[in-house]
């Protein structure tokens, strides 16, 4: 016991605490993993870190505009740089900003464009996504500031194709990518950081490249570094403590915890995903019933779900694409909380209730199983609160907790009656792989196994409009009628929360996973009073 | 001779272990791609791309020959994550956890060894000891671990709430700090089994007709409790010790995600969330290996500290 209080009290001689407040000399951030690769062509969701060193041609804002970042303008059918070819397909040409420079201080060129669309198109590496690129038949370079590429066919989110950057030619070309670590570790860029340091398994430092094409005023913090916190909990506790100054997407349920913080402020925008419940009408054949959709739409009180399990920290939904898109249609069919309403609906498609109080037809009872994700405390609450709801008009749920790499399988094969989850999408509108009827897996995402021609052929129509009006026009119909069909219910936006020091300027977020340091070179903080 | 014979009964162990957890860890559900499912931007045809460029589209025996003989070759493979070499990936982590293991050890040998014999010999002190000890162990890790976040870094801010060390670089006084919370954690559990056993040790010992005897002889109680007492006990500690040395690692595994210490844990937590399975096999194996070579150590200690073991185990 001596020995505690001795080894006690010499520590706390020799301590004095380091931490330092936030300064636009260092930002700590706290960061809920570790990347894989900083190849942003390779990684899997995470884009923050490479997103500080590495820019697109494009970035999306705030708001979800596209913003062009490498290139001088966006390309669109108006301004000429869509034009569609009488065989059917499209060229798209892109002009680069001029006097862009490689932190090697080499020229980035439409010969890196070129570069970048090949190697993914010739497939003997590992990108992450080869959607979009797989459409193009070449690129032509007619001189090193413009790229123009040619699509086999109309492809509507042409403008993201580059939204993660150019690949070095002069740095990759020739080489296995996979395997060429200095640049997977610490990548050329054209953006305000580069990578120092990267200790593995605690943290990357980012430091300002000097002579930013933005300007010598940009970036306006010096250095940034993202420290890798995986316990959600401990993230907070080290956000108290001051050990790091900023925490992108903070869990709601942590919400409560911080906003007492003095040095804290929550920046609060709509994300570009939505929390619902998917009914797989192929494995519990009663959802093939309209009727029975709607009435458990109209069985669940959204509203009092959102005021108290999530601190009316988002706002409910009524389709997939969020409103901030610029192809999002308010107009749509809803279903408010009514048990009258559900319960009519349920008698009316024949489902009536036996003695225990479940309903029932042809002797089989209204009962499924809901599956979410565990350890997910928000989901764990919502699931509850739902089984009840709809134990009110006489369906029987039953929940399954399933852990985060388990239930993906699950969902992927189909086997399954109903699951709470939520899309996060990209900027762009797409929302076909979710409802068109040939895009059950394995060929895309639509587990509500909806089958609707009418609904189809809008969609697949909105992916070959370039014309961005004509596309959001065939986009807002579909909507309405993914309202009417009601296949999944659909709960609430996600919010995306981020605490970031009070005195941080400029600091704007982001509802898509490109993640909030599109705008990294702008933020500054204010000095000491 | 007996060291030999106990070498060579590891190996086949071994690749019975190996089988074994090849085939839980494949049976577990998800896979390396499982995650990219959720990712509505990636296509399943991109997903389905990739298993065939990662090869795991192979069977299972495929796979696990492949595997096994790269491994018998002291080929360890490539991370599923990140593509880097899976030897570089768990070498660079041993360095943080051996830190935090062996001087968790330590302490909870010191702790053990003060409290196991205290409590054998006075009665205040045992009443004491058994409330600690009892709290000790069953205070679950990771609860225990942010509660001392919460008092000792939020509130009385005295002690950084985790990682290794602060960016900034305080020197040795800031990484000593750093280590405090989690040594403490991980040292707990074990100071307070391990202090349990060696009370209960010493107590036989107390009672065994030589302590009678040589208190007869006028040896005082101190005497007799380090100098006799304790020798006898020390015995079955040590190799209490060294076997739950590999307990030990596994709490590790908890304690390095709570405190985000960059060690072998938090590298294992992250491969099994990511179903990383070249990095999960060298890590069990390694893992296995380790426990044979220790239960081989105690094996050998005991041997070496015990002449009456040594007949028995030379027949």
């Amino acid at each position: 016991m001596r020995l505690r209080v001795v080894a006690a009290v010499l520590l706390l001689g020799c301590v004095g605490r380091t931490d330092s407040g936030p300064s636009n000399d260092l930002l700590v951030v706290g960061y809920d993993r570790e990347p894989d690769t900083m190849n942003r062509y390779a990684t899997h969701i995470l884009e923050d870190i490479q997103s500080c060193v590495i820019e697109g041609l494009v970035t999306t804002d705030e708001r979800m505009n596209v913003v062009p970042v490498l290139a001088a303008t966006v390309p669109t059918v108006a301004n000429g740089g869509v034009v569609m070819r009488p065989d059917g397909g499209m060229d798209v040409t892109w002009k680069l900003r001029p006097g862009v420079k490689w932190h090697d201080g080499r020229p980035h060129t439409s010969a890196d464009v070129k570069f970048t669309a090949d190697a993914i198109l010739k497939g003997d590496w590992k990108p992450e996504s080869t959607d979009g690129f797989d459409r193009i038949s070449s690129v032509d370079t007619p001189d090193s500031l413009t790229a123009v590429v040619h699509y086999k066919e109309p492809y509507a989110p042409y403008q993201l194709q580059f939204l993660r950057g150019t690949l070095p030619k002069h740095v990759l070309d020739g080489r296995d990518i996979d395997k060429a670590n200095d640049y997977n570790r610490s990548p050329l860029g054209t953006g305000p950081y580069r990578v120092v340091e990267w200790q593995t398994g605690e943290y990357v430092l980012l430091e300002r490249v000097p002579h930013y094409w933005r300007g010598d005023e940009y970036p306006k913090i010096k250095r940034l570094l993202f420290r890798f916190v995986t316990n959600a909990t401990t993230r907070i506790n080290q956000l108290k403590a001051g050990e790091v100054h900023l925490v992108a997407l903070v869990p709601w349920d942590k919400v409560r915890e911080i906003k007492t913080l003095p040095n804290v402020r929550l920046n609060q925008v709509l994300g570009n995903g939505y929390e619902h419940v998917t009914l797989n009408e192929r494995h519990f054949p009663p959802f093939a019933d309209v009727r029975v959709r709607r009435a458990l739409a109209h069985a669940i009180d959204r509203n009092l779900i959102i005021r108290t399990i999530l601190d009316s920290l988002v706002s409910s939904v009524n389709g997939p694409i969020q409103p901030m898109s610029w192809a999002y249609e308010p107009n749509v069919a809803t279903y408010p909380f009514s048990p009258d309403s559900a319960n009519r609906l349920l008698d009316e498609a024949g489902w009536r209730r036996g003695p225990d109080g479940t309903r029932a037809k042809d002797g089989k009872p209204l009962a499924f199983t809901l599956i979410t994700q565990a350890g997910f405390t928000i989901r764990e609450n919502v699931a509850q609160a739902i089984q009840r709801q709809l134990a009110d008009v006489g369906v029987k749920m039953q929940v399954r907790l399933l852990d985060g790499t388990a239930i993906s399988p699950v969902w992927f094969s189909g086997d399954f009656d109903a699951m709470l989850h939520w899309w996060q999408s990209g900027a762009d509108p797409e929302i076909t792989t979710f409802f068109a009827a040939d895009k059950s897996p394995p060929a895309g995402r639509n587990i509500d196994y909806i089958k609707d021609a009418e609904l189809t052929k809008l969609l697949y129509a909105s992916d070959r409009a370039i014309d961005q009006a004509k596309r959001a026009d065939l986009l807002k119909q579909a909507q309405r009628r993914v309202a009417e069909l009601i296949p999944e219910i659909f709960l609430y936006n996600t919010s995306k929360l981020d605490a970031v020091p009070a005195t941080l300027r400029n600091f704007k977020g982001n509802p898509t996973n490109a993640g909030p340091f599109w705008n990294v070179h702008e933020w500054e903080l204010q000095p000491a009073r | 001779m007996f060291v030999i014979r106990r070498v060579a009964q590891i190996i086949p162990l071994l690749i019975v272990v190996s089988l074994l957890v090849f085939g839980l860890i494949h049976a577990a559900p998800g896979g390396p791609l499982s995650l990219y499912l959720d990712n509505p931007n990636v296509r399943p045809q991109d997903i389905e791309r990739l298993r065939r460029q990662m090869g795991l589209d192979q069977s299972l025996v495929a796979q696990y020959v492949s595997w096994a003989t790269a491994f018998a070759r002291g080929e360890w493979g490539f991370s599923y994550a990140d593509g880097r070499p899976v030897a570089a990936r768990i070498l660079e982590r041993v360095p943080a956890t051996l830190q935090l293991i062996g001087i968790s050890t330590l302490l909870a040998v010191v702790v053990s060894l003060v409290v196991g014999v205290a409590s054998a010999v006075r009665r205040g002190v045992d009443r004491a000891a058994t409330i600690a000890t009892v709290a000790g162990i069953s205070l679950p890790v990771f609860w225990f671990g942010l509660v001392l976040q919460l008092l000792f870094a939020n509130t009385l801010h005295w002690l950084p709430s985790s990682g290794r060390a602060s960016f900034a670089g305080g020197g040795l006084g800031d990484r000593v700090a750093h280590l405090v919370l989690p040594v403490i954690v991980l040292a707990a559990a074990h100071a307070a089994g391990w202090s349990r056993y060696l009370r209960s040790s010493m107590r036989g010992a107390l009672e065994q007709p030589f302590i009678a005897a040589a208190r007869a002889r006028g040896v005082s109680d101190a005497r007799l409790a380090t100098r006799h007492a304790l020798r006898n006990a020390l015995l079955p500690f040590a190799t209490v010790v060294l076997l739950d040395a590999s307990i030990m690692a596994s709490g590790a595994v908890v304690t390095e995600s709570v405190f985000a210490w960059p060690g072998v844990g938090s590298l294992f937590t992250e491969a099994l969330a990511k179903r990383d399975y070249t990095v999960l096999m060298a890590f069990l194996m390694c893992g296995s290996a380790a426990v044979a070579l220790l239960s081989l150590v105690a094996d050998v200690a005991v041997h070496a500290l015990d002449p009456r073991t040594r007949e028995v185990a030379s027949l």
